[in-house]
C-alpha cells in the first residue's frame, strides 16, 4: 500500500480556456490522484476531457489553465507559470501515452534509438551506452515485445498498431515517471487488442506503482479497469465514484444514463436506455448544470442554480443539485 | 422453411495490385452464408477479416470471383437489366462513416430522394416529397429542415438520413456496415433503438456487420464469425457468444468489456 496519503495530483477549481478569446471550456474541476491510483476520465466526443487533461499536463499550446491550481507531489504550481513548469515534468515525472501510435511514433528512427532517447532525456544515459540499450531491450521485453533484442533494430512500421502502442508505452516506461497519462490509447486499435492494451497499462503500473489517469468515452472499460472515475460532460465535472461502485450505489443521473446506455454481455434489449437528445459540446458557459435538458430528473432550477463544485476535495462527489449521487 | 434470402456459396474474393509486383491478396476465399427472410444476422471479426468485404458484394458493390451468390434463388451474376435494378432497390446498404457517406453538396431532401428518382419514376415529385418527410419522421428526424445540407447535422442525424436514404425504396434486405461504430455512446444506444424500431415495423431482414459482440447479442438471430477471410464459427448468436466452440470466438469474447 501507499507510503504517504497526500496526494501526488490535486487540482483545485481549474479552469481551462482557450488563449485566443479567453473562451472556457471546462471550469471547475477539482479532484485528487493519490499515488499508486489508477483514475479514469469519462466523457462524450466535444465534452473536453482531452483538452482538459492535455492542457492541464501542459501539452496543449492552444489553451490555458484559466484558474485554479495544479498540485504535483505537494508543489503547486501557479496559474502563470503552470505551463512553464509542467512540461519540466512531462517526460521525466509525469509519461504521456497519446492516442494514435501510428503518428506518436517517429518512422525514420529505429525502435532503439526512440527508448534511448527517452532514456537520455529523462534519465541522462548516453544513447549510445551499453547501459542504455540493455535498459532499452529490459523494457521493451517488459511491455511484451518479442525478441526485444531484434525490435530494438526494427522500425515503427514493421509493427502492428498493438505492437506500437506497445513500444509507444515502453517509451513512457522508461522515463520512469510517477504519473501516466494515457489518452484514449485504444481507439485507434482493434477491439481484440484493446483490452490487451488497457490490462498491460494496469498490470505495469500496479507493478511498478505509479498513478494513472486513463481517458476514455468507453465507461465499461474504465469501471473494469480503474479505481476511481472522473464524469466529464460538457466542459463540466459532474461526478466522481469509485469505479467499483457504479453498479451498487446512487450516481450523478448522467453518469447512470451513460451506463444504462452501453451494451454489455448481461444486458438485454429492454436494458438498453438510450439518452434524449444530443450532448451538447463544451465552452457555453452555463451557470446551471448542462445536462439538465436531456436529464430524466431535471427540476427547474437545475439550469438556473450554480454547478456545485468539488471545493473540500472528497473522493466521492456528485454536482447534482437535487440531491442524486451525493 | 423459408426460402433463403441470400445464399453464400464457397465464395472467394482476391484483390489483385500490380503496382511493383504482381500480388494477389486474397479477401475472402470459401465463404458459405445463409440469410432467411425476416433474420437479423451479425457478422463478426476484427479489422481485416473480409467482414466489409462480405457486405459490398452482397450489396453487389464488388463482384465475386469465386463461388455462387443467390439472391431469393437466383444466381446474382446472371441478372438483366430489369433484374438488376430490381436487386439494387431490394437490398440496401448503411456504411460505418455517416461523414463520408453523403454527398456534402446535397441537400438532405436530395440525398433521401434520390433512390426514389431513380426507382419509384411513377411517383410525382410531390409524392416523392411527402415520401421523404415520412421517412424523416419514422428516423426521428420528423419536424427538421431537410434543405440544409449533411454538415448542418451531428454524427447521429446523419447516420438517421442516412438509414432514411437506405430505407426509402422499402428493401428487403438492409445491410449495415458498422453503423454505430463511429458515434458517440449514448448516440449509438439511441441508433440501435430505432433499428431495433425499423425491424419490428418493417419485418426487415438484416445484415449486421460489427466487431462490437454486445451489440450483436442484443441484435443478432445468428452470427458468423470471421477470421482472415473465412467463416470460423457460425450459429444462433446466444449459442455462439455464451459457449464459443472456436478459440478465436473465444478470444474476441474475452477482449469485451
Amino acid at each position: 500500500m501507499s507510503v504517504r496519503d497526500d496526494p501526488l495530483l490535486r487540482l483545485d477549481r481549474v479552469s481551462v480556456a482557450l488563449r485566443q478569446g479567453g473562451r472556457e471550456m471546462v471550469s471547475g474541476v477539482s479532484l485528487s490522484v493519490g499515488r499508486r491510483e489508477l483514475f479514469g476520465i469519462v466523457g462524450e466526443s466535444g465534452s473536453g476531457k482531452t483538452l482538459f487533461t492535455r492542457t492541464v499536463f501542459g501539452l496543449h499550446d492552444d489553451a490555458v489553465v484559466s484558474g485554479g491550481e495544479v498540485t504535483f507531489d505537494g508543489r503547486t504550481m501557479p496559474a502563470k507559470s503552470h505551463h512553464t513548469e509542467m512540461k519540466r515534468l512531462l517526460g521525466k515525472r509525469i509519461g504521456f501515452i497519446p492516442q494514435d501510435p501510428f503518428s506518436s511514433l517517429n518512422p525514420s528512427m529505429r525502435v532503439g534509438a526512440q527508448i534511448t532517447e527517452a532514456l537520455y532525456l529523462a534519465r541522462g544515459l548516453s544513447p549510445k551506452s551499453r547501459e542504455a540499450r540493455d535498459a532499452a531491450i529490459a523494457v521493451l521485453a517488459e511491455v511484451g515485445i518479442p525478441e526485444p533484442d531484434i525490435a530494438f533494430r526494427q522500425f515503427p512500421d514493421q509493427f502492428s498498431g498493438g505492437m506500437r502502442q506497445r513500444i509507444v508505452i515502453a517509451i513512457v516506461l522508461a522515463q520512469e515517471p510517477e504519473l501516466l497519462i494515457a489518452d484514449e490509447p485504444t481507439t485507434a486499435l482493434d477491439a481484440s487488442t484493446q483490452r490487451l492494451i488497457v490490462d498491460l497499462i494496469v498490470e505495469r503500473s500496479r507493478t511498478r506503482g505509479l498513478s494513472v489517469i486513463l481517458i476514455s468515452h468507453n465507461l465499461e472499460l474504465l469501471r473494469q479497469s480503474m479505481d476511481r472515475i472522473g464524469v466529464l460532460y460538457s466542459g463540466q465535472f459532474l461526478n466522481l465514484f469509485q469505479a467499483d461502485q457504479l453498479a451498487h450505489q446512487e450516481v450523478h443521473p448522467y453518469t447512470q444514463a451513460l451506463f444504462d446506455c452501453i451494451p454489455t454481455k448481461d444486458k438485454t434489449l429492454a436494458d438498453i436506455r438510450p439518452i434524449p437528445g444530443e450532448p451538447a459540446g463544451a465552452g457555453f458557459g452555463l451557470a446551471g448544470c448542462s445536462f439538465a435538458d436531456r436529464c430524466a430528473f431535471a427540476k427547474d432550477r437545475c439550469c438556473a442554480t450554480p454547478l456545485p463544485i468539488n471545493d473540500a476535495g472528497q473522493a466521492r462527489f456528485s454536482a447534482c443539485i437535487i440531491g442524486k449521487g451525493a | 422453411m423459408s426460402e433463403p434470402m441470400v445464399t453464400l456459396e464457397g465464395v472467394g474474393k482476391t484483390f489483385a495490385s500490380r503496382a511493383l509486383v504482381r500480388t494477389r491478396s486474397f479477401a475472402l476465399s470459401d465463404v458459405d452464408m445463409v440469410v432467411n427472410k425476416g433474420e437479423i444476422v451479425g457478422i463478426l471479426g476484427e479489422s481485416g477479416s473480409g467482414k466489409s468485404t462480405v457486405a459490398n458484394i452482397i450489396t453487389r458493390l464488388l463482384k465475386h470471383d469465386a463461388g455462387t451468390y443467390r439472391f431469393k434463388g437466383r444466381d446474382v451474376t446472371g441478372y438483366s437489366k430489369a433484374e438488376l435494378m430490381a436487386f439494387k432497390s431490394d437490398v440496401q446498404i448503411v456504411f460505418q462513416d455517416p461523414y463520408g457517406s453523403l454527398n456534402p453538396r446535397a441537400t438532405i431532401r436530395n440525398i433521401v430522394r434520390e433512390s426514389l428518382i431513380i426507382h419509384r419514376p411513377d411517383l410525382t415529385r410531390a409524392q416523392q416529397d411527402d415520401r421523404v418527410s415520412e421517412l424523416m419522421f419514422e428516423v426521428g428526424l420528423g419536424g427538421q429542415d431537410i434543405d440544409r445540407y449533411p454538415h448542418e447535422f451531428s454524427g447521429g442525424q446523419r447516420q438517421r438520413i442516412a438509414i432514411a436514404r437506405a430505407m426509402a425504396v422499402e428493401p428487403e434486405l438492409l445491410v449495415c456496415d458498422e453503423p454505430l461504430s463511429s458515434l458517440d455512446v449514448s448516440i449509438q444506444a439511441q441508433v440501435l433503438e430505432l433499428f431495433t424500431r425499423l425491424i419490428r415495423d418493417h419485418d426487415l431482414t438484416m445484415v449486421f456487420i460489427t466487431h462490437d459482440l454486445n451489440v450483436a447479442r442484443l441484435l443478432c438471430d445468428r452470427v458468423y464469425v470471421m477470421f482472415q477471410g473465412r467463416v470460423v464459427e457460425s450459429g444462433a448468436a446466444r449459442e455462439v457468444l455464451n459457449n464459443p466452440q472456436q478459440e478465436y470466438t473465444a478470444s474476441l469474447l474475452e477482449a469485451v468489456y
